[in-house]
């Protein structure tokens, strides 16, 4: 019984050294066996993006910050509410009060962000 | 499928629940009202603090939630220890509530209330991962806290040191959490202790898993109580942070460290403790870190010309003589360390609003700022050289009946039987360091009673701020003169860990 409780995990260690090992493999065959003929054209963005203007280490208004923390309230919430519509057949009428007071502590914070004017854009 | 709900029993939440609906209040009360009374936020978070003390007092034993939420010792005493350093933290910020933070007092009371409530939470918590999420809820609102003079670069830096701590720590908490987990097949820690009970049995060999998931919860609350060698950011954040939030988080944030320490160890692992338990015995790697903590904590302090930096170092020698009542599992063990961290509340809360008050009036944290104190403000100088004395442990104050307790504990133990009688050094090297810790302790005094000259700083008390250091002197003076009430109940605390006195 020596060593019971890790040794599942010994499969998952054989398959980290197995995937990485593949990759490496891969890499060296086909370094072996491709014609090596470097030339400007390759190295530029094909069929993949536009080429970038600028810097992309710019300032930018922290608004944008405070308006995604808000959309993730909101955004979690509906993950929560997934769960919660599916089980509610069962849970009856003590999910709804509790999931009422969910909401209210959420739109409360609202509230709060709206009183501090966070939601208009100057 | 029938979906059987638990007993929720929300009556004994009521004070956490309170609380917390009363913190929304505070948060929004600033920005509702448009800011126009400088100090009504505070006294309604100090009223809400009372309230909940009170809603506490009639709540009594129990559990609800399945076996999620106890009320049980514990959590009860330890809940009047967050309230009450909360208090003492609310009282003493009005100053700079005044003059620094501005545009956003409600929400600093607010964050202070928030973080209580996780602290209540963890307390009554028997099971590990709303244990953490009550961890959780007591240090996110600190970060903010600390970073809350958002102009001043040392507080900046201490939110961001503590941020990353903090949420690094709390990631090896929740992997060794998921280790003892992986090994019990349940996050209920009463559970949990029979489980991993039984596959230490069942296969003679869970050592190196079990000992992984006791280094990194060690680690992981480790880092919340400042225990050496997980203590680095201590002094920085403590120097950077507002004065009050230094003070909560050295009191409110340890206990609550504490807590949890004593509910997944002295508690869930209580059956791998002793040298028959090898490599598995998690009491002398506790004590070891306890040695470092004491050696660390009050020899570096000595150095120290900040009096911020000073506590800070003095806090993480307090732990360690903490940690000695933690690894003395009998029936004085948990008691002790109860008692330890209510007198400690009160001594270094007393000192850190000292601190805040002579700082609101000349922003100054140097210990020779204080020189001549005694001449000038002589209540300010003598508040402040009782604290520290307590601080250090000296009768008849509540540090030396709190000291007492913790060693009478550990020797208790160690004169039990010959395999624990490494708990004799512990207690050897604890009474040496206070030794030590007495040099940095009386500096201060010095500075303040023996310097020829007299401080230029005449320093008034506001109202709450008097009520804040009274506060701390009666609970000085009646810990240290009169421990017998606090102490019986503090010992119901051990019986319902299971240490019956014999």
């Amino acid at each position: 019984m020596k060593g019971f409780y890790v040794a599942p995990y010994l499969s998952i260690l054989i398959f980290i050294v197995i995937g990485i090992g593949l990759v490496l493999f891969t890499f060296f065959l086909a370094r072996l066996i491709r014609p090596s003929h470097p030339y400007p054209a390759k190295t530029i963005n094909y069929e993949c993006a536009e080429l970038p203007i600028g810097d992309s280490w710019i300032q930018f208004n922290p608004r944008f910050y405070i308006f995604a923390l808000i959309f993730v309230i909101f955004d979690v919430e509906a993950v929560f509410l997934f769960p919660w519509a599916v089980a509610f057949g069962q849970l009856g009428l003590y999910a709804l009060i509790e999931m009422v007071i969910f909401i209210l502590i959420l739109f409360y914070g609202l509230y709060y962000a709206w009183k501090q004017g966070v939601l208009k854009w100057v | 499928m029938d979906f059987q709900l638990p007993d929720y029993n929300l009556r004994l939440m009521l004070p956490e629940i309170f609380l917390f609906l009363w913190a929304l209040v505070v948060i929004t009360f600033d920005v509702v009202t448009k800011r126009k009374s400088e100090s009504a936020a505070g006294y309604l978070s100090l009223l809400g603090l009372l309230i909940t003390g009170g809603i506490l007092s009639f709540t009594g034993y129990g559990r609800g939630f399945g076996t999620m939420f106890f009320s049980d010792p514990m959590a009860l005493f330890f809940k009047v220890i967050f309230l009450g350093s909360a208090f003492m933290a609310i009282g003493s910020s009005f100053g700079i509530t005044k003059q620094k933070i501005v545009n956003h007092r409600g929400e600093f009371f607010g964050l202070i209330l928030f973080s209580t409530v996780g602290m209540m939470f963890l307390a009554s918590s028997q099971e590990l991962l709303s244990l953490y999420i009550g961890l959780e809820l007591t240090t996110i609102p600190l970060f903010v806290l600390a970073g809350f003079f958002k102009d001043n670069k040392l507080s900046v830096e201490a939110a961001m040191k503590y941020f990353i701590i903090g949420a690094f720590s709390s990631a090896l908490l929740i992997y060794g959490i998921s280790f003892l987990y992986g090994l019990s097949g349940t996050t209920d820690i009463l559970q949990m202790k029979i489980n991993l009970a039984i596959t230490h049995l069942t296969f003679k060999n869970i050592g190196v898993t079990l000992l992984l998931s006791i280094i990194l919860v060690i680690a992981g609350i480790g880092f919340k109580l400042s225990l050496p060698p997980f203590h680095q950011w201590t002094p920085d954040v403590y120097e950077g942070s507002p004065t009050p939030i230094a003070a909560f988080l050295s009191v409110g944030s340890k206990a609550a460290g504490l807590v949890a320490f004593a509910k997944i160890f002295v508690n869930g692992l209580s059956a791998f403790y002793g040298p028959e338990m090898l490599p598995n015995d998690w009491g002398k790697l506790v004590a070891t870190l306890a040695v470092l903590a004491m050696i660390i904590g009050n020899t570096v302090a000595i150095r120290q010309t900040n009096i911020k930096r000073m506590l800070a170092y003095s806090s993480i020698a307090q732990v360690g003589y903490i940690m000695i009542g933690m690894v003395a599992m009998n029936e004085l063990g948990l008691s002790s360390v109860a008692f330890y961290a209510f007198a400690y509340m009160f001594a270094n809360m007393g000192a850190f609003a000292v601190v805040a008050i002579f700082e609101d009036k000349t922003g100054l944290t140097q210990i020779s700022s204080y020189a001549g104190l005694s001449k000038s403000s002589p209540l300010l100088a003598a508040s402040m050289a009782v604290f520290l004395l307590s601080l250090a442990g000296i009768p008849p104050l509540a540090g030396f009946m709190a000291k007492y307790y913790v060693f009478a504990a550990a020797i208790k133990t160690a004169g039990s039987s010959a395999s624990s009688s490494w708990l004799y050094w512990l207690v050897g090297v604890g009474m040496l360091t206070a030794v030590f810790s007495l040099y940095y302790y009386a500096n201060v005094i010095k500075e303040m009673y023996f310097s020829k000259e007299t401080s230029p700083y005449r320093v008034k008390f506001s109202a709450p701020a008097l009520m804040v250091v009274c506060l701390g002197l009666i609970g000085v003076f009646l810990l240290g003169l009169y421990p017998e009430p606090i102490m019986r109940f503090a010992s119901d605390i051990s019986a319902s860990f299971g240490f019956i006195p014999n």
